[in-house]
This record gives C-alpha cells, structure tokens and sequence, in this order.
C-alpha cells in the first residue's frame, strides 16, 4: 500500500517535470502555468468544489471499470452506459413529478437500472451466444452514441432549443446545491462506500476478485462464476449509468448533445493507472479532476493551451504505469547488488 | 582426469532475498557422468542455467578449458561446446527427427535451398556414430517421450557439443525406459563427452554417474566420488538429517465403500474415448492409487469428478450420493481436492495466504461468514489460517502476503490444510507431491496416512510408483482411458505396473505373479 502511494506520488511528480520540459520548450514558464492551473482546481471554495463537483463521473466510470477489471469481465462499455443512465434518469425527471425527497432517489435508481440494462446486454451476448463482452460493450457503446442522439433529437426534443437536446428536468430531480458545493459527490461518496465495502468484505467481492485473478481456482473452489460474471457485469453497468445519470442532475439538468464528453475513456483510463485498485481510483480520479478543472483557468492566464492537460495526462498514465514496473526492477536489482557484495565480503 | 570446467564463487540472487547460490564452487571432469543433487529450491537448476548462459550471475567465475567464459545466452554456450536438454521437449511435432535436428544450421545449396540429401547423412551418421535407435524420417509427434530426448540430445552432439547438460532426463520416463537412457549416456562418455545431469532419485544416480555433487539451499554440501557413498549419506547431505524411506503404512481394515464411480465413460469434441468404462470404487481408511503415463486419462478422470467436464455417461458415488450431474459446490460437501497444478488450480497465488485459505470454507462453513453468508469473518479466516500455519508446520511471513511469497512445499501444506479441513469423506489427491523437495514429499505422506487413519477414502493419483507403492493399499492402472488392472499393492511389483502403464495388458510369462 505504501509503495503504492510512493510510486504513485513519484510518477506524478516525474510526470509534471516532463510536462515542464515540453512548455519550456513551446516557450512558456511552466511555474506560472502550474501555478495558474492548481490556483483555479485548488486554491479557494469555488475552484475546489468545481474539482470535486467534476470528479463524480471520472471516479465513478473509473469505479465500474476497476471492479470489472479486477472481477475478469473485461467491461469497455462505461461509455454508453453512462449514455444510457443519462437518457433513463432526463426521460424519468420529464414525466414523474414527486417530491425532491422520492424523485431524487427515483432517478438515481432510473439510471442505474439503465446502465445495468446496457451492460446486461452484453452480458447475456456472452451466455447464450458466448460473444466476447470485450467487443459487444465497444459495439453498443456506437449504439448507445447514435440511440441517444436520435432519442434527443426526435421524441425527446425540446422545441424551442437549436441544437439537439431535452428540456429541462422537473427541478425536483435537481440536486441540491449549497454555494457552488453539489451534492453529487456526497451520492458518490456514499455509493464509494457501498461498493468498497461489497468488493473488500463481503462473500461476493471476495468471489469476485478471486475469480478474476484465477477463475478457474475459483469455481473448483465452489464460486458461481457464471451468476458472479452477470452480477459484476450489471454493478459495473449500473455505477457507469449512474455517473451519467448524476451528470444530468448535478449539471445542465438536461440531456444535451456531447454530454457523455471524455468522462467515461478517462474513468477507464483511471483503472488503470491505479491498477484496478479501488482507493487508488478515488485518488487518481480526484487528481485528473484537477487538471481537467483547472485547465480553463490555466488557459485564461497563460497563453498555454487547454489542450495541454491531454498531453500531460497522457504523459502521466505512461510514467505511472510504466514506472510501477520500473520501480520494481530497480529494488530488484539493489537488492542483488547488496546481497552478493555480503557474499563476496 | 583433465578438468573442463570449473567454476567459483557462484552467486545468483533472485530477488526480492532468495539467495539460490551462494558461493558455490565445483569443478567438472573430461568424460565423466557428473550428478548434482539436492532438493527442489537447492539450487541445482539454477548452477546449471548460469553455466549455460540461461541466467545472468551475479558474482563468480566460470573456466571453460581454463578460459573465462561469460556465455549471454544458449546459442554462446552451444557454439562453445556446452548443451543442455530441459524437462520439457522443444521440438516441432510436424517436423520430422532429421529436420529438428538440423534447424538453425541446415545445409543449405543454391538459393539457400536445403540440401537434404546431405543433411540426412549427417544426421545418419550421427545416429550411427552414437548407435542411437532412431529412425530420422520418423515425426516427432509419431515417436515416444524416450525416442524425443533421444533427439534431444542428438540435437546438441549434431552441433559437437563436449559438455551435455541434462534436467532431470528421467522424470518423463517409465520405469522400462530408464536403463536404455542410461546405457546410452554411458557410451556418450567413453566416446569422451562429459555429462552434468540434474537428478533427485538418488538410485539413477548412484547408478549412473562418477562423482556426485551434491547441493543445499544455495550452497554446495560435497562432491563425492559415486562409489564411495550410498543412498543414505546422500540423502541425508541434500536434507541436513536422517530420511526414512520406508513405508509407514500400518495394516488396517477398510471400512463400507465410501466413493464409488461406476461405467464412467467420456468422448471428447473429436469423438475419442477419454474415458472407457472406469469402474471404482475406495473404501474408508483406504488408499487407492492410480497409476499410468500422463495422458492416459488421468485428467479427463479429475475433470469428471470435480464436475469441470460432464462425462457421457456414468455414475459417480459419494456415501451413497449421486453426484454426476451436482455442481461444483454440491461436490465440495463430500470431495476434498489437492490439484496437480498449485499455480493454476489449487491457488490464486498473487491473492493473500489468507483469502487462499478462505476457498470453499466460505461457502461450506457458516463460521466464516455472518448475515446468512454475505459478510466475511475476516477475524475468523484468520485464526483458521493460524491454525493452519500450527497444524500443517508452514513457515510463512505474514500471512497476508501474496500466496506466491511462500516456497513450493509450504504452499502445498497451506492448500492440504485447506482442503484436509473441510472434513469430507473423500479426498482426490492429484499428484499432491509434484514438484515437492523430499522433506516436503515426506511430510505430505504423513498427512495422507494419518487421514488414512481417521478412515477418510483416498484416491491418489500419481506419476510417481514409488510414491504409489509406499502409501496406497491398491494400485489402479490406468491405460487409454481403461482401467487394466487393480492389484493390492503387497501382490505386485514396480515391473509388473510399469509394463501394465506402457502396454496396457501383463507380460506374458508375468502372468503367474497376479
């Protein structure tokens, strides 16, 4: 855990000093730059809550694919299941009209049920055709992209609106907001727990992780991996839908064109950059959050541009993961170096 | 004798600590058949593989003809003049023997077309000149296992190897295969080959070899000349004290027939007959042993027990119970199971000692969980995994490191403790002792008897005859799927099983000793 921690810290800031080096070389003060970027992710209530605010869909598709990942089912398809818990919570949040104490729990629900339904599909494919989940989730993602777009542009439309989109909710499917502070991360941290608790403590995580690092070690162990494959598929499903589901309550409180953005790509990235590691998720989706946020203020200031968080992004992933292996080798090899100099001594 | 190689101060360290050779020094004759001895984990692979380039050392030196020599890899040492023939068989099974044999330095004539005329010559006359039974237009997949390291090693003396480095030659063999090996090394020595070869049945070796070094966790204990020692000071040097070698298998009536399997037959997608007819059937306080060659059913066997495969037809008993058609967890009520294969099957070795430990009990044994069975007693799996670690003597660290920080034989307690304390009638031990250094083989014996004992049914499936002499009460043979016969272990002998693996029915002029 703690080498974990380390090397995490390390590759972000061996990362950072490589970014520096590139807009050295574009000819801008990487100092101003990362100060710009952290004072605006960072530095004040309205910058950190905005970071927290944004955080929600990156750590809970970053959540679904982790538990996936780690359980076997290689689920690739938070993108379209975040689509889907979109249109399921707009389209339940223009036709019910409760109190914001049962409507906001309604819609949660309405968009989990979506992104499990999406997942499911996939993974019944794989019972009854054995069709690989690695390539049905990408397919329906493309489904999901066009259904949607399609759902808001014709039956869901808003009439008075230019550009593709739904109206507005009914406000008591808003999430509440004290200040710039949304409630949405308290949703996520809430459903964190839930999950790390089921995936570390009970019987089913347990089963879970275990198959996905030995499946065939688990079922002579007695694991149902076939029931575990489609309960994984649907949770994973489910927090993916979810993340878009909070996407349209925390937000534009409508099903807009482009509203699925980058966030389920990155979530998947997050997986791996923490290994399929639960806490690491949090953090790392946290951290990415930052740089997402604070690149607009960073490109008010500098004159560098937004897009430079995607390279430093990707520089990130890189050294982080390759270096969770580089760090390896290295005690490695100090370790046989001492140890064959007490031989020789 | 004139000296080939020498090597001193041999140091490997495997990291994160292990120390696999610890300044070992030895030195290896002209034209000698020289055995390195010692348990598994003593370090006798990894002195050979430094030897051959295979692995980096990391301190040391190594005269080769009184040169240094440093070879990066195989290709080096070969070209050198140093081969080594590994457990398994490298060789492509499409190809023909002479064509494995000359592959990388096929001669080669206009257009670098291969000249096959003069290519089978040289092979022909390789195989003559070492008077090896081969046939070379023969393929490889047509020929047997002995036939296949026999090409092996004509693979390195086609490329004038001096030194022939052998990994264990005998364990892929049959009992009727050995002596012929052995009688063909010899030859290749008093053609003036030097021989190194890695064994740990200490009869081959007192057998076949010249001067025996023997070795233990990492270092080297002696190098002794084959004629001045035996089996019990060798055995004793690689182990650090006495071994016993007999059986401690105490006379004891069998009680009821516990586990039965009656016309059990299985074909195969290509509509083979993996399984034909196998009827059995142990009884409590019984062990019975299954022997044959691997492939010859065993696998299909354990498949269809432990429910991974549906055989075609049949029955499979437990006290009684019908379990062909349960699933997986229904059959651990009643089925312990030792895998042959502790990476693959028997642990999830990146997972902790203790959530290895949890498998099965957690679904079997309400201790372990609360809220009818969805919350984990990780205080309980604890404790459970102490008990384990007491019971079973394993030494591990801490028992929440990964299951693959622990050495071979105490990950095999750690997966007998687990599978022992399920407490069912019925254990299906796969080759439990595979891989196992002799102190651990011995240890897993014990426990096997002593369960033998408590009146639990054993059925214990092993490549190993000595191993199924010394423990079970009857020895099963098992040959294409068929079972050919079943004899009490005291009315039969390691001969009589051997031919029965091999040909499937009795010698002829054996018949009388059944």
């Amino acid at each position: 855990m703690r080498k974990k921690f380390v090397s995490g810290v390390l590759g972000i800031v061996v990362a950072l000093g490589l970014g520096a080096v590139i807009m050295l070389i574009e000819g801008f003060n990487p100092i101003t730059t990362y100060s710009a970027l952290f004072s605006y992710s960072l530095g004040g209530f309205y910058p950190l809550t905005t970071t927290l605010r944004n955080s929600v869909p990156l750590i809970l598709t970053g959540l679904s694919a982790s538990i996936a990942f780690a359980s076997g089912p290689v689920n690739l398809g938070q993108p379209g299941q975040l689509l889907i818990g979109a249109l399921f919570a707009t389209v339940g949040g223009l036709y019910i009209h409760l109190p914001a104490p049962l409507m906001i729990p309604l819609l949660i629900i309405l968009a989990m049920i979506g992104g499990a339904l999406w997942s499911g599909i996939a993974a019944l494919m794989r019972r009854f055709f054995s069709m690989d989940e690695f390539i049905t989730t990408l397919m329906l993602n493309m489904i999901a992209d066009f259904f949607t777009y399609w759902a808001i542009s014709y039956p869901f439309f808003d009439k008075t609106a230019y550009s593709p989109m739904t109206p507005q909710i009914d406000k008591a499917g808003w999430l509440p907001e004290f200040g710039n502070f949304n409630t949405n991360i308290l949703v996520m941290v809430l459903v964190f727990v839930a999950v790390w608790f089921i995936f570390t403590r009970f019987t089913a995580g347990y089963e879970w992780r275990l198959t996905g690092q030995n499946s065939i070690f688990a079922r002579l162990g007695g694991c149902k991996i076939d029931k575990n494959y489609v309960t994984v598929m649907l949770l994973t499903g489910a927090l993916a839908g979810l993340a878009g589901g909070l996407v349209v309550m925390a937000g534009p409180h409508r099903f807009l064109k482009g509203l699925g953005a980058n966030y389920a790509w990155d979530g998947v990235m997050i997986a791996m950059v923490a290994n399929n590691d639960l806490i690491g998720t949090l953090l790392y989706g946290l951290f990415f959050s930052s740089l997402q946020t604070g690149a607009v203020g960073m490109e008010l200031i500098t004159a560098v541009p937004s897009e430079f968080i995607q390279v430093l992004q990707s520089v990130i992933v890189l050294v982080i993961v390759a270096g969770r292996g580089m760090l390896d080798i290295v005690l490695d090899k100090t370790q046989i170096k001492r140890k064959a100099r007490e031989r020789t001594a | 004798m004139e000296t080939i190689i020498e090597m001193k101060d041999m140091i490997k360290v495997f990291p994160p600590n292990v120390v696999a050779l610890d300044s070992v020094s030895t030195d290896f004759r002209k034209g000698e058949i020289h055995a390195i001895v010692g348990e598994n984990g003593a370090g006798k692979s990894t002195l050979m593989k430094v030897l051959y380039g295979l692995e980096p050392k990391n301190g040391g030196e190594i005269l080769f003809h009184g040169q240094s020599v440093n070879f990066k890899d195989a290709g080096e040492a070969i070209a050198a003049g140093i081969g080594m023939v590994h457990q398994e068989i490298l060789l492509i099974q499409e190809y023909t023997i002479w064509e494995n044999i000359i592959l990388g330095i096929e001669p080669v004539g206009f257009l670098g077309r291969i000249n096959r005329v003069q290519a089978r010559k040289n092979v022909q006359a390789k195989i003559d000149e070492f008077k090896f039974n081969l046939n070379l237009d023969d393929k490889i997949e047509d020929i047997s296992v002995a036939a296949r390291q026999k090409v092996e090693i004509l693979k390195l003396l086609y490329r004038n190897v001096e030194v022939l480095i052998l990994d264990e030659p005998t364990a892929v063999l049959t009992p009727q295969e050995i002596p012929q090996l052995f009688s063909e090394l010899q030859r290749l020595r008093d053609n003036g080959k030097t021989i190194l070869f890695i064994s740990h049945h200490l009869d081959e070796v007192l057998a076949l070899s010249d001067r025996i070094t023997v070795m233990r966790k990492g270092k080297k204990i002696a190098t002794v000349e084959a004629r001045d020692t035996n089996k019990e000071d060798l055995a004793k040097m690689m182990v650090g004290r006495d071994v016993l070698f007999l059986s401690k298998r105490e006379a004891k009536q069998p009680g009821a027939v516990v586990f039965a399997i009656k016309a059990l037959t299985y074909i195969d997608g290509n509509k083979r007959k993996r399984l034909d007819d196998v009827n059995l059937q142990v009884k409590a306080g019984e062990i019975v042993g299954i022997a044959g060659v691997e492939g010859n059913g065993q696998f299909e066997l354990v498949n269809s027990i432990m429910g991974l495969t549906r055989p075609t037809s049949g029955q499979i008993l437990v006290n009684g119970k019908e379990l062909i058609a349960a699933d997986i967890l229904e059959r651990r009520k009643f089925v312990s199971f030792v895998s042959q294969d502790r990476s693959k099957m028997g642990a999830a070795v990146k997972a902790s000692i203790t959530e290895n430990v949890m498998m099965t009990h957690h679904r079997l044994n309400k201790q372990f969980t609360h809220w009818k069975g969805a919350l984990l007693d990780y205080r309980y799996s604890r404790q459970f995994t102490r008990k384990i670690e007491e019971q079973f003597g394993v030494s591990m660290g801490s028992m929440d490191n990964p299951f693959k920080s622990l050495s071979g034989g105490n990950q095999q307690k750690v997966i007998l403790g687990r599978e022992l304390l399920l407490d069912t009638p019925f254990l299906l031990l796969d080759q439990p002792t595979r891989g196992l250094d002799v102190g651990s083989i011995e240890y897993v014996h014990e426990i096997i008897l002593k369960m033998r004992m408590q009146d639990r049914a054993i059925l214990l499936i092993s490549a190993d005859l000595e191993e199924l002499f010394r423990i079970s009460d009857h020895i099963v043979v098992l040959n294409r799927g068929k079972i050919v016969a079943d004899l009490a272990t005291e009315k039969t002998n390691l001969e009589q099983v051997g031919y029965l693996m091999l040909e499937g029915k009795d010698k002829e002029d054996a018949k009388e000793i059944r």
